[in-house]
This record gives structure tokens, C-alpha cells and sequence, in this order.
């Protein structure tokens, strides 16, 4: 099982490549990286997180940085937090959208942000080379706990949403947060807001009832019973609450796509604006921009390069198609309580259903794909297929942003080495769902046969 | 210590049959302690393992670091938090736990922190199955377990109920409870804050005048319970004409007492009073102590016709003795007593306890008790030196003397006719401890001072 070092954190299957001790050294090495300064600390549910919470904790005291100890705490909740406590940062811990076995530290830098790429080229060189400050008795971190956050976290949120109409509407709205950590903050979101709450599995707990990543596959439970709840509405979630796909009130689990196309439609409409997104999100956002005469910014897949091109670009809204949303002027983090506010405010302000807002989103079917291989050899497939570019016909764009991506006038095919698992990801997209899918099975076949 | 001798040996990692022990933040650190307590999770097996830690600033710090490393390799962390030492000892065979680690520098100074591993059995890992443990430790090969098999932490909220019950069940609480002696505790700002005064005042009935008594780590006199340091419990005897004050360490494992005159009688007496009431009071036996044990005890047993057996330094090695020999009561020099019906650990509130129903019993005052015993003076030295060093010249010393005066059980033993020497290194600091006892201060501080310069001269000649 591989462990992934990467600039934004650390990736690993617990017990095996992810291990305590090399828990204990990153976060040392981001103690030593904030010289000792406060830092925020979260926790989701998961089974291995309780035991990976007291070893970022030693490490980080042991380094003198006073700790904020949040508990069991959204990833976006902690990014909302770190400008609030004066903080030079924080440390996540989460299994995130990865299945069970799976845990990773994410670092927050003190903006709220993932850490930049830069400064987390730091902390790895620091974690590499084992030098961690080490302070003596007197001088070692305190720790504080801190139990009230949600408070002004969905204070400071409804003043970024039109609360008002979303209580006119009387929602009623099912929530699965995965059991994770968004779990005992759903009653409050609800109360909040104003709508007529169905949580399900919603029992913080380290037992996944279903697949972790946000998608139509994992809204499948959801799906099924929403109508006979007279739901109008289902939001399904990762164990950190920074991933979302939804299901309409007529039980139909939608595209994560559609998620950021969703919300990229309303905000648009409201505050035209740049929007950032990744090289292999849908093309219906470069077409929303277009319709709302917006500039679109790409870069490499990331939470962290979203947010240091909207700090760039002086963006309004940035997204990702694996169902992420950020809104920098509220928080700096893909955030799902953001989403999830933001479809019920569309669905009021607009008074439309979620079927009818998908509805007037420019149509395209996307087909994703993943060919599992080890990810010195998917670099190395995706390296040879850039090579035979004479393979694609008809092709307008070729682009190497981030794997490799190649465009028609009528669709896109994208493949990239995954940052967070051992596949290679397939992802393509058409007018016609005929083409989408012949030209991902194409790309597959090509990467199976350079591997 | 020597001013010359470098700060990076004085503030080396120990690692030996009393644990593993380092300053935090130079040679201890949550790292270190995360890895020996995987190491020590393989060594006992997967299943519930006690922690218990002293008041120090960093004990926080390295419990969540020991909780870590027991739970990745599929333990469970059972959390005593503050806790005395010998508390924990007692608690690890009645639990069903695989074992116990207390996070203690014991007497170290504050800014020290260590492990003491304890086995199944409720005693420390003798000198083997400790080197069995380092030997995991060094492979580093621990048998990590999946997300699933980790398990929760629980914690005990009254850990001291069974060791408390222990004694009160031990000695005469009623006559102690009729006498109200008065009795002035110093803490040292350790465990015994959260307990003493509980035990003395509330379980015993004595009227309880507490010094040092906040549990913060911040230790407001130095830890180890020597008569120089004792001097503000000393005032508080006289100042509230107390009867007694007991002084512990901040783990609570050794005991000191000040007499009603405020003076403090020796760390090497306090065993000595209380083999005297367990033998008049408790029964007869073998009694088990180590090496450079005052000669008082011996004196003592031989009134009740009970033998002494005499082990190396070290309390497993004295617990195993008394376990082997049967023996009622045992200790070491250092305050340490032991009482096998209590538990065969250095336990401060059983001594504590002990000693009262001494006083309760009788009429005598504890000055009084003190000045009944023959007079022998203990005297010490140390003198730094690197650990290489020792053998040469423990082997220099033993050639000067008569071999049937000699025991090598622990270092070098010399039994003289009116006292003995005793010359080792230390398992926890990085010297030759001098300790030798006679029939007067002059005599034995001449005895110390003979021997030092014989290691200093020995130290010259070699380098």
C-alpha cells in the first residue's frame, strides 16, 4: 500500500505505510516548520483517527506549539478557524474520500488554505531530514480545548447566505455526512437554516456503511427512499465534509459534477466573476462562464492550487469536478456546509427543484474511469501516451497541465495519475454519451497497453 | 555532578533495568517514547495495558505519545492519569491487563521524563525480560494492526481504591484513627498531592498539615527526598508540634521522615522503623533488602531471630527475593519499603501507614524510636565518570582488599568490622555512587572520602 508525501499532507493505509512514527516526524516537521506557533487541530471519525490524534499532538506540543484542540471537527470548520485563533495554521486529520484503512494529515496553512506548495516542500524537506525543534520542559506546547466552534463558524456562514428565503421554503433536506465528522453538527446546520432536517448515517462511527467518495454510486442508499420521505432535496458527503454530490427530490443521484455546476450557476448569475477550476472538470463550467461573460482560470487538480489561483486571479467562486466548492470570501477551504447552504438558496431564491436547476445547466455526458496500477507506472503510461498525440484525431487542444488532456469541439478525454490513490483516472466528456464512453474505453485500452 | 563532565552525558538517554529515562526535549523525546511503547505492546501482547504518569509538565505530552504506540500495535490504552507509582504496580495483576507503564523520572529533577515497564505479574521486567523488551525495541519490527483492530481507550477515574483498601485492610486503622496524630506531609508537588493528605486525614484520622502540596510538577524543593531538602517540613513539625512528617518523592514510590524534633532521620531508617513494626506487629520472616542497607536492619531482625537477605540495588531484585524467600517486609536504603501482603513494591503510603500504627501502638515519640536504634552513620559520594570506565575501576578497588570481604552481588560490596563500603555505578545518572556506613559521621565521611579519591586517582592514571 503506497504512502503519498505530498506538498499539502500525507497520505497513507494505517498500520501498514502509514505509521505513528511517521505521523509523529510530519507533524514535527510542520511544529518546526510555524517555529513553535499555535496551531488548530481536527479529527473525523474514523477508526484509526482517535489514535493519529495523540500522535500529532505529542509531536506538536513536544515542538512548543500551543494546541487548539477542536476534537472531532470538519477539515473546512478548522480552515474557517485559523484566521478567528490568530493561528499559524493546522493539522486535519481524515480519512477524507478514501475508503476504510485510509487516513492522511492535511496542513492548513495561516490563511485558512491548504498549505501553499511551496512551503510544503519545506515541511517534506524538514520531514526528510529528521531535524525537529525539541523543546525542553519549560517550554513545551499547552494545549486548549475548545468545544463551541460551530457557533460562530455558521454565524460568520449565514452572513454569506440568504438565510431567509431558505426558512421561507421549509426545505426538507437529507444529509449523509458518512458518519464522519460533519455528524454532530448537522442538527445545528438545520436549525440555523431553517429546513426540515432527515440525517442518515449520521452515528459518528469508524465503519463506513458505504463507499467514501461522493458519487452516484455511494447516493444509492439516499436515493432510495428519498421520495417516500417527501425529501426535496439530498446532499451525501465525505468523512471531512469537503466533498459533496447530491440527489434530486425524485430520487435520482446525480453526476459530483454537478455539484460546482450547480453552484457556479447561481453564484454567476449574482456576482459575475473569475472562476478557477481543474484541467479535467466538466466543460459545462467553461460554458456557464461563457454564458455569463466570466473569465475560467485552469490548473492542476488540488484544493491547494484552486485557492492560490483565486488569490491569483482575484476569483469569485473556485471548483473541482470530484465535487468541491470554495467561496474565498467566506472560507478558504472546499467547504460542504457552503454547498450545501448555496443549493438551498438557489433552489429558493430561484424557486426551482434541484432536477430543475441541473436542467438549465448546459448538457454533457461525462464518463469516468480508473485503471488501478502503481503510480511510478501510471506516470510513466500517461508519459508514453503524450507521445502519440497522431492517435487522436480531430483534436483542437492538446494539454499537459496536469497529465494529459485533449480536446474536441465536442467534448474532452483526460488521464492523471491520482495524487491520493494507485490508479490512473479516465475522465471524458461529450455532447453525446455514445462518444464520451467510446473514447474513455479507448483511453483505457491504450493505458493498459503501455503498462 | 562534575562541572567538567559534559552537558551531552549528563543529559543522555538511560536505558537499563529502571526504564528508559532522558530530559525531554534533549534525549527524551514523544517519538522515543511512542516506539518503546510499541516495542513493549509486542513484548506483552495485544490487550489492555495500564499507563499511569507523575505531576511532571510533560507527562500530558508523553502519555498521548505511549497511548499511540500501544494502540498501533493493537493494545488497549487503559489511562490511570496522576497516579502513584506503586499504585499502578498493584492495580496490573487485578485487572487482567498484559502490563503497565508508568511515566515517571521518579526523583530525577522536572525537567526528566521516563518509562518504567511493568510485567503481568504487577513487578517491574527484571534485568532479562527488560533486555528481551530492548532487543524488540532495537529490531523494530512491530506487528502493526489495521485501522479495525485498533482499540478504544478507557480510563480509570479511582485508581488508588484496590491500594488503598490494601492497607487499610494491612495495618490497626482504628487505634491509629483513637491516637489523632498529627502529621506533617510534603508532597514534593507530586502524585502524593491528589493522595496523601486523602489517606492520612480522611482514612487514618490524622489532623494533616500538607506542604508542597499542589499538584503542578513544579517542584518547590528538589525531588529527591534527602535530609538537606526537607528543611520547610521540617519547620512545619515544629511549628505545629506534629508528631511525625513524612516526605515523599514525586511518584510516590520512596519515603523520608522528619522526627517530632524536626530533624530528619535518614531515608535509611525509615526502613529500618518499619521492618521493626511489621516484624513486632505483623508477623515473622526473612527479611529482603538491598546491598548498602543500614546495618540497623540487620540488628533489628536478629531481635526477632528473622534472617537477612541482602540482593542487588534495584527494587525487581528485591521484589524477587522477597517473593523467592517468602519474606514479609523488604526495601531498599531509599526510603523504599515493601510490604509483601500490601504488594512487593516501594510503596510511600504503606510505609506511611505502617510507621503511624508504630506510633499508635506505643508511647515512645518517634525521636525517642530513633534514639533506641544503635547509631550507624551512612555517608555518600559520587564521583562522574563515562560508563567504560566503571570495570577498571571496580577491579582496581576489589584487588586492594581481602576477598572474603568482598560481595559482588552489586557493584563492590566491602563489609568492614564496624560498617562497609559500597562502590557501583549508577543505573540513572552517569557516576560511581561511594556509599559507606559506620559507627559515627566522621568515620564514614572519612570512609567516603578514602574511596572517591582512590576512583579519581584510578581516573587519572587511566586517562
Amino acid at each position: 500500500m503506497s504512502l503519498r508525501l505530498a506538498s499539502f499532507g500525507l497520505r497513507g493505509f494505517v498500520g501498514q505505510s502509514l505509521t505513528i512514527r511517521t505521523v509523529m516526524d510530519f507533524a514535527a516537521a510542520y511544529g518546526t516548520f510555524v517555529d513553535g506557533g499555535k496551531l488548530l487541530l481536527a479529527r473525523d471519525t474514523r477508526y484509526s483517527s482517535p489514535m493519529l490524534h495523540s500522535a500529532v499532538l505529542s509531536a506538536l506540543v513536544s515542538c512548543g506549539c500551543e494546541v487548539v484542540d477542536l476534537g472531532i471537527c470538519p477539515t473546512p470548520m478548522l480552515q474557517f478557524a485559523v484566521k478567528p485563533f490568530r493561528a499559524a495554521g493546522g493539522v486535519s486529520i481524515t480519512g477524507g474520500h478514501n475508503g476504510m484503512g485510509w487516513n492522511s494529515l492535511t496542513l492548513i496553512g495561516p490563511d485558512g488554505a491548504f498549505i501553499a506548495p511551496v512551503g510544503g516542500e519545506t515541511v517534506l524537506d524538514l520531514f526528510h531530514a529528521g531535524d525537529f525543534l525539541r523543546k525542553r520542559s519549560g517550554s513545551i506546547g499547552r494545549v486548549q480545548e475548545v468545544g463551541d466552534l460551530a457557533d460562530a463558524y455558521f454565524t460568520s456562514l449565514a452572513r454569506h447566505i440568504d438565510v431567509e428565503a431558505i426558512r421561507n421554503a421549509a426545505f426538507t433536506v437529507m444529509i449523509d455526512p458518512l458518519v464522519g465528522a460533519g455528524s454532530p453538527y448537522l442538527k445545528t446546520f438545520a436549525h440555523e437554516f431553517g429546513f426540515n432536517l432527515i440525517a442518515v448515517n449520521d452515528q459518528p462511527s469508524g465503519y463506513l456503511p458505504r463507499e467514501a467518495e461522493p458519487r452516484p454510486r455511494s447516493a444509492l442508499q439516499m436515493a432510495s427512499f428519498i421520495r417516500h420521505v417527501k425529501g426535496q432535496v439530498g446532499f451525501v458527503l465525505n468523512s471531512d465534509m469537503s466533498r459533496m454530490s447530491m440527489v434530486t427530490e425524485a430520487g435520482e443521484p446525480t453526476s459530483e459534477e454537478y455539484t460546482f455546476a450547480v453552484i457556479a450557476d447561481y453564484i454567476l448569475r449574482r456576482k459575475p466573476g473569475t472562476v478557477v477550476t481543474n484541467s479535467c472538470t466538466t466543460r459545462c463550467i467553461d460554458d456557464l462562464a461563457a454564458r455569463h461573460h466570466c473569465r475560467v482560470v485552469k490548473t492542476q487538480v488540488g484544493q491547494a492550487y484552486i485557492h492560490a489561483a483565486l488569490e491569483d486571479e482575484g476569483g469569485v467562486i473556485g471548483g473541482e469536478g470530484s465535487g468541491g466548492v470554495m467561496l474565498p470570501a467566506f472560507n478558504r477551504g472546499f467547504d460542504g456546509f457552503l454547498m450545501m447552504a448555496l443549493v438551498l438558496e438557489a433552489m429558493a431564491v430561484r424557486n426551482r427543484p434541484l432536477s430543475g436547476l441541473i436542467h438549465d445547466l448546459p448538457q454533457y455526458h461525462i464518463v469516468k474511469r480508473s485503471v488501478t496500477c502503481g503510480s511510478r507506472r501510471g506516470y510513466g503510461a500517461i508519459e508514453h501516451i503524450r507521445g502519440q498525440r497522431d492517435a487522436f484525431a480531430g483534436a483542437v487542444a492538446f494539454d499537459t497541465t496536469d497529465g494529459f488532456r485533449i480536446d474536441w469541439e465536442d467534448g474532452w478525454l483526460h488521464a492523471r495519475a491520482s495524487d491520493t490513490e494507485q490508479i490512473v483516472r479516465v475522465i471524458s466528456e461529450s455532447v453525446q454519451r455514445e462518444k464520451a464512453e467510446k473514447n474513455a474505453d479507448r483511453m483505457v485500452r491504450m493505458i493498459g497497453a503501455s503498462l | 555532578m562534575s562541572e567538567r563532565t559534559p552537558q551531552s552525558i549528563k543529559e543522555a538517554l538511560k536505558v537499563g533495568v529502571s526504564g528508559v529515562r532522558g530530559v525531554v526535549g534533549v534525549s527524551f523525546t514523544p517519538q522515543l517514547a511512542a516506539t518503546f511503547a510499541q516495542a513493549f505492546g509486542t513484548f506483552v501482547g495485544p490487550g489492555p495495558v495500564l499507563i499511569a504518569r507523575d505531576t511532571r509538565p510533560t507527562g500530558a505530552m508523553i502519555e498521548h505519545a505511549v497511548v499511540a504506540g500501544l494502540q498501533s500495535v493493537g493494545c488497549a490504552p487503559v489511562l490511570t492519569g496522576i497516579c502513584p507509582t506503586p499504585t499502578l504496580l498493584m492495580m496490573v495483576p487485578g485487572t487482567g491487563a498484559r502490563g503497565g507503564i508508568a511515566i515517571t523520572a521518579s526523583h530525577n529533577p522536572a525537567d526528566w521524563n521516563a518509562l518504567k515497564f511493568i510485567g503481568p505479574d504487577g513487578l517491574f521486567l527484571s534485568e532479562s525480560r527488560a533486555q528481551e523488551l530492548f532487543d524488540v525495541y532495537h529490531q523494530q519490527d512491530f506487528p502493526l494492526v489495521p485501522e479495525n483492530e485498533i482499540r478504544r481507550i478507557r480510563t480509570d477515574p479511582y485508581p488508588t481504591e484496590e491500594h488503598f483498601k490494601r492497607i487499610l485492610k494491612f495495618v490497626d486503622v482504628r487505634s491509629i484513627r483513637r491516637r489523632r496524630l498529627k502529621v506533617a506531609i510534603d508532597c514534593c508537588n507530586g502524585v502524593g498531592a491528589l493522595y496523601s493528605p486523602f489517606l492520612l486525614g480522611t482514612l487514618l484520622g490524622c489532623e494533616v498539615y500538607p506542604v508542597f502540596d499542589t499538584p503542578s510538577g513544579q517542584f518547590e524543593r528538589e525531588p529527591e527526598p534527602l535530609p538537606q531538602h526537607l528543611g520547610r517540613l521540617s519547620r512545619t513539625v515544629l511549628e505545629h508540634r506534629c508528631d511525625i512528617g513524612f516526605a515523599q518523592d514525586p511518584d510516590g514510590d520512596r519515603l523520608a521522615i522528619v522526627d517530632d524534633q524536626g530533624q530528619p532521620i535518614g531515608e535509611d531508617l525509615t526502613l529500618a522503623l518499619a521492618v521493626w513494626q511489621v516484624l513486632e506487629a505483623h508477623g515473622r520472616g526473612p527479611v529482603c533488602v538491598n546491598v548498602p542497607t543500614s546495618k540497623a536492619v540487620d540488628l533489628i531482625a536478629a531481635k526477632y531471630q528473622c534472617p537477612v537477605v541482602r540482593t542487588r540495588i534495584g527494587e525487581i531484585n528485591v521484589a524477587e527475593a522477597m517473593l523467592k524467600h517468602g519474606a514479609v517486609v523488604g526495601g531498599e536504603n531509599i526510603g523504599g519499603v515493601m510490604i509483601s501482603r500490601i504488594h512487593p513494591c516501594r510503596d510511600s503510603f504503606a510505609g506511611m501507614a505502617v510507621i503511624l500504627e508504630m506510633l499508635a501502638s506505643r508511647s515512645e515519640r518517634v525521636s525517642d524510636l530513633v534514639g533506641s536504634l544503635p547509631r550507624f552513620v551512612i555517608a555518600r559520594g559520587k564521583v562522574p565518570i563515562r560508563a567504560e570506565q566503571a570495570p577498571p575501576i571496580l577491579r582496581h578497588i576489589r584487588h586492594a582488599h581481602d576477598p572474603a570481604r568482598i560481595n559482588l552481588l552489586d557493584g563492590l560490596f566491602i563489609d568492614l568490622d564496624h560498617g562497609w563500603v559500597h562502590v557501583r555505578r549508577s543505573n540513572t545518572e552517569s557516576v560511581m555512587r561511594v556509599t559507606a556506613e559506620a559507627e559515627g559521621a566522621e568515620q564514614a565521611a572519612a570512609l567516603v572520602e578514602h574511596y572517591t579519591r582512590m576512583i579519581r586517582e584510578q581516573i587519572r592514571v587511566m586517562t
